[in-house]
């Protein structure tokens, strides 16, 4: 029975819609994975507090669209353009970084000493502070959100038609049209012929009529359905396109830091083995801000493209579910490991829509457990991380 | 012989202080009823989650989860079966204890099974996780009420059942670390290879742990579910199993006793905070320019306090009252930054309802624990006669190994 509906609830149609969406989804996953990955690499600290740091960027992108005159009430929107844009993300990114450098020096640099496990409750008590306590001085009822004007690009998007319908079928619907016509033509003259009556009100000759002309339109509705439905097409908005592209440019910047950067050599020192490193002359506590700063403004600068381009309402859980779902992405790929964590996030993206496609849309927020315990229970180092499991 | 007569007396005292509290309970109105039925079963949800996070050694931080499943499991059990079996009365509800015991207990087994492989900050995850999964698939099914809830008929009011099992609960654990069926447990806590290699039977400790924890949850959630009449799958959430683990945590990961105490605390202060009324007999509202001015001066008091702890070796005495110098430094912070903030209109004009600090509190207490004592408030302490009487009598008690 169960089998039986998993087939019935899929439509190869909306596949690669999907696919796309899963991607567009998975790439704002990876931004904030990267956070993760990185404090994890570097201080072997799951950082609960980061999805609250991702909800923070979107208030701080709130704040700065309504200081550009777009609050829910303004009467005269301005016109909005990149500029603005570009504003609100180097403000998410920057506040971002000051919170996560903050949680830092105050919450995790004092128990660095202790266990790991008095760190991780630090962590989480941070995280609960943020979301509860942001409850109270942000707005949060009604949910508000980033009004759909700042974005320059609303309301765009670009069809791709991936497979035309079958030309037969288009061909009866082209059909049925003039016969639609000429059935409501003959109606309509009736109609005006009998001005004592109405579509409700017919003799026996008007409801024949009648009765013909609407079977007449049905049948042309149904083709043109069918005929529709043999497509598959595409709707990228362009909001989406562009926030793709951010995170591109974002994760080759983040790339070249890690890589090229004197201080990303250092970061990859510390995260191999902190002490050796802090024997080698690196201070290893600007390396861990370094870190903080990274990763805190990755997910300022997701927070702001998803409270922008796809609206979300804010409230101070706004960076739960993501957070969760980001960290699962990191496990995924090999924390610690920061291409594994882009890996990840696309693939927990996709993941997630594969769940919708499959008509279970209520169980979304619990892919990402599922994948998370698997992944652990089999793979614990993760697809992309060291085969070395990781001895508490 | 002299062991059994104390055993049985101690059953006895336990079982006639129940019912006594539940006649006196009698007397009281529904909301002191529902505060003393609160903490038994926080009493109980605590001291559970310590057996399996500080005597065993497992972090784990999702209980709520087994509580969800003793609730759900029992509430469903009686919609559907309470009219057409033979238990009736306060037997049905004892039958359904158990029940919720036994189905927890399961859950914690499959929860369990991964613990063997995963360790520290891992396995805390694959807990929540767990426990979000049961939420979601709980919100999910129809017949469970979805998100909207179940209600169960009849109700009860089960002061004495749920003091009972908070005392069960706790004279397991007791005896469990008093005796020696208890030192794996805490072997496996301190060194799982080297338990290992002294013949403990590693998983069996670690999964007979979470099942044994898991099982008092779920008895306790039964409890909730005949008490309350109605559960949502919200009123099992994440913050629910912080709220948990900050009791165990505040206590002292490890003693029973500091469990215990931490969630009659935890339990008492959100119902203390909703019972403030101002003038006029609603809710009591603080302006924001309050508790940002608390933050502050509890920010200023713990770096100051923490300072003295890793800076200033001096005598015991010279420390305390460096703390305590700390701590009027706080209040003093408190009113000057008040002050200042007053004059902000955007803090001073936000009126908060009291009721609603209550996490900003927990994430608070959390946090300076953490700082400043992160063994918590009795550390692996426990109370105990011997310790009462050395108090007075400046003994010297000799230790047994456990207890050190």
């Amino acid at each position: 029975m169960d089998v039986l509906h998993l087939v019935a609830g899929v439509d190869f149609n909306t596949l690669p819609q999907q696919l796309v969406n899963g991607l567009l989804l998975g790439a704002i996953y990876a931004l904030i994975a990267l956070g993760y990955t990185m404090v994890y690499g570097v201080l072997r600290l799951i950082n609960f507090a980061h999805g609250e740091v991702y909800m923070l960027g979107a208030y701080v992108a709130l704040f700065v669209s309504y200081f550009f005159g777009f609050r829910p009430d303004s009467v005269h929107p301005t016109q909005s353009s990149v500029m603005n844009l570009l504003i609100m993300l180097l403000a998410s990114m920057v506040i971002c970084s000051l919170v996560g450098i903050t949680i830092e020096r105050f919450a995790y640099r004092p128990m660095r000493s202790h266990s790991r496990i008095a760190s991780l409750i630090t962590a989480i008590g941070v995280s609960l502070l943020l979301q509860y306590g942001g409850a109270l001085f942000l707005p949060n009822s009604p949910p508000p959100s980033i009004s759909e004007k700042v974005n320059p690009y609303s309301g765009q998007s670009k069809d791709f038609t991936l497979a035309k319908p079958s030309p037969a079928l288009l061909e009866q619907a082209r059909q049925a049209e003039p016969a639609a016509a000429q059935a409501k033509a003959a109606l309509d003259t009736y109609l005006k012929s009998h001005p004592d009556e109405n579509l409700f009100n017919l003799s026996a000759e008007g409801k024949v009529l009648r009765t013909a002309a609407q079977d007449a339109e049905r049948k042309e509705a149904d083709l043109k359905r069918q005929a529709e439905s043999g497509g598959v097409k595409l709707i990228i908005q362009t909001g989406q396109a562009t926030m793709l592209l951010s995170t591109v440019v974002l994760m080759g910047l983040l790339t070249y830091m890690v890589l090229f950067t004197k201080a990303g050599r250092a970061m990859r020192a510390v995260a191999h083995d902190f002490d050796s490193a802090s024997l080698m002359g690196i201070n290893v506590n600007t390396i861990v801000t370094f870190t903080f700063i990274l990763g805190s403004s990755l997910a300022g600068a997701a927070a702001m493209m998803t409270a922008t381009f796809l609206g979300t309402p804010l409230t101070t859980f706004y960076g739960l579910v993501p957070g969760v779902k980001a960290f699962v992405a990191a496990v995924l790929g090999g924390i610690g490991n920061i291409p594994g964590a882009v890996l990840g996030g696309l693939l927990m993206g996709l993941a997630e829509n594969m769940v919708v496609w499959l008509g279970y849309s209520n169980y979304r927020d619990a892919i990402a457990f599922v994948v998370l315990i698997v992944v652990l229970l089999f793979k614990p180092g993760g697809l992309m991380g060291s085969a070395k499991v990781e001895k508490v | 012989m002299k062991f059994w007569i104390t055993r049985l007396i101690s059953i006895a005292v336990a079982i006639g202080g129940c019912m006594l509290l539940q006649s006196l309970a009698g007397r009281m109105n529904d909301y002191q009823q529902r505060l003393i039925i609160l903490i038994g079963l926080y009493v109980t949800l605590s001291v559970s989650l310590n057996l399996i996070n500080g005597i065993t050694g497992q972090f784990s931080i999702g209980h709520a989860a087994f509580y969800q499943v003793g609730a759900y499991l029992t509430g469903y059990i009686t919609v559907n079966y309470f009219a057409k079996q033979p238990v009736h009365g306060v037997w049905w509800l004892v039958l359904m204890v158990l029940v919720g015991g036994i189905g927890a207990a399961v859950a914690g087994l499959i929860v369990g099974l991964p613990s063997l492989r995963l360790r520290g900050d891992y396995l805390a995850i694959v807990t929540l996780g767990f426990g979000e999964i049961i939420r979601i698939i709980v919100q999910n099914q129809k017949a469970l009420g979805g998100s909207y809830g179940m209600n169960v008929a009849p109700k009860y009011q089960p002061i004495a059942l749920v003091w009972l099992l908070a005392i069960l609960c706790i004279a397991v654990c007791r005896n469990l670390l008093k005796t020696a069926h208890g030192l794996p447990f805490l072997a496996v806590r301190e060194d799982e290879v080297a338990s290992s290699a002294m013949g403990v039977n590693v998983t069996g400790v670690k999964v007979t742990a979470f099942m044994l924890g898991s099982a008092f949850a779920g008895a306790a959630g039964a409890l909730l579910a005949h008490f309350e009449g109605f559960i949502t799958p919200t009123t099992f959430g994440m913050d629910v199993s912080f709220i948990i683990l900050t009791m165990v945590v505040l206590g002292g990961t490890g003693s029973i006793t500091g469990s215990v105490i931490a969630a009659t605390l935890l339990a008492y202060l959100p119902e203390y905070l909703r019972g403030l009324k101002d003038a006029s007999g609603a809710t009591l509202q603080v302006s924001g320019s309050l508790v940002v001015a608390w933050m502050i001066a509890v920010a200023i008091a713990v770096s100051l306090m923490r300072w003295v702890i890793t800076h200033h070796h001096g005598q015991k005495l010279q420390r305390v009252g460096m703390l305590v110098g700390a701590l009027f430094a706080g209040v003093v912070v408190r009113y000057l930054s008040g002050f200042l903030l007053d004059k902000i209109p955007a803090l001073s004009g936000r009126l908060i309802p009291i009721d609603q600090v209550r996490m900003v509190i927990f994430a608070i207490v959390l946090i300076v624990l953490m700082l400043l004592r992160p063994q918590g408030i009795f550390a692996h302490h426990e109370f105990s006669w011997s310790w009462l009487k050395r108090l007075f009598t400046r003994q010297p008690v000799p230790q047994t190994a456990v207890s050190a």
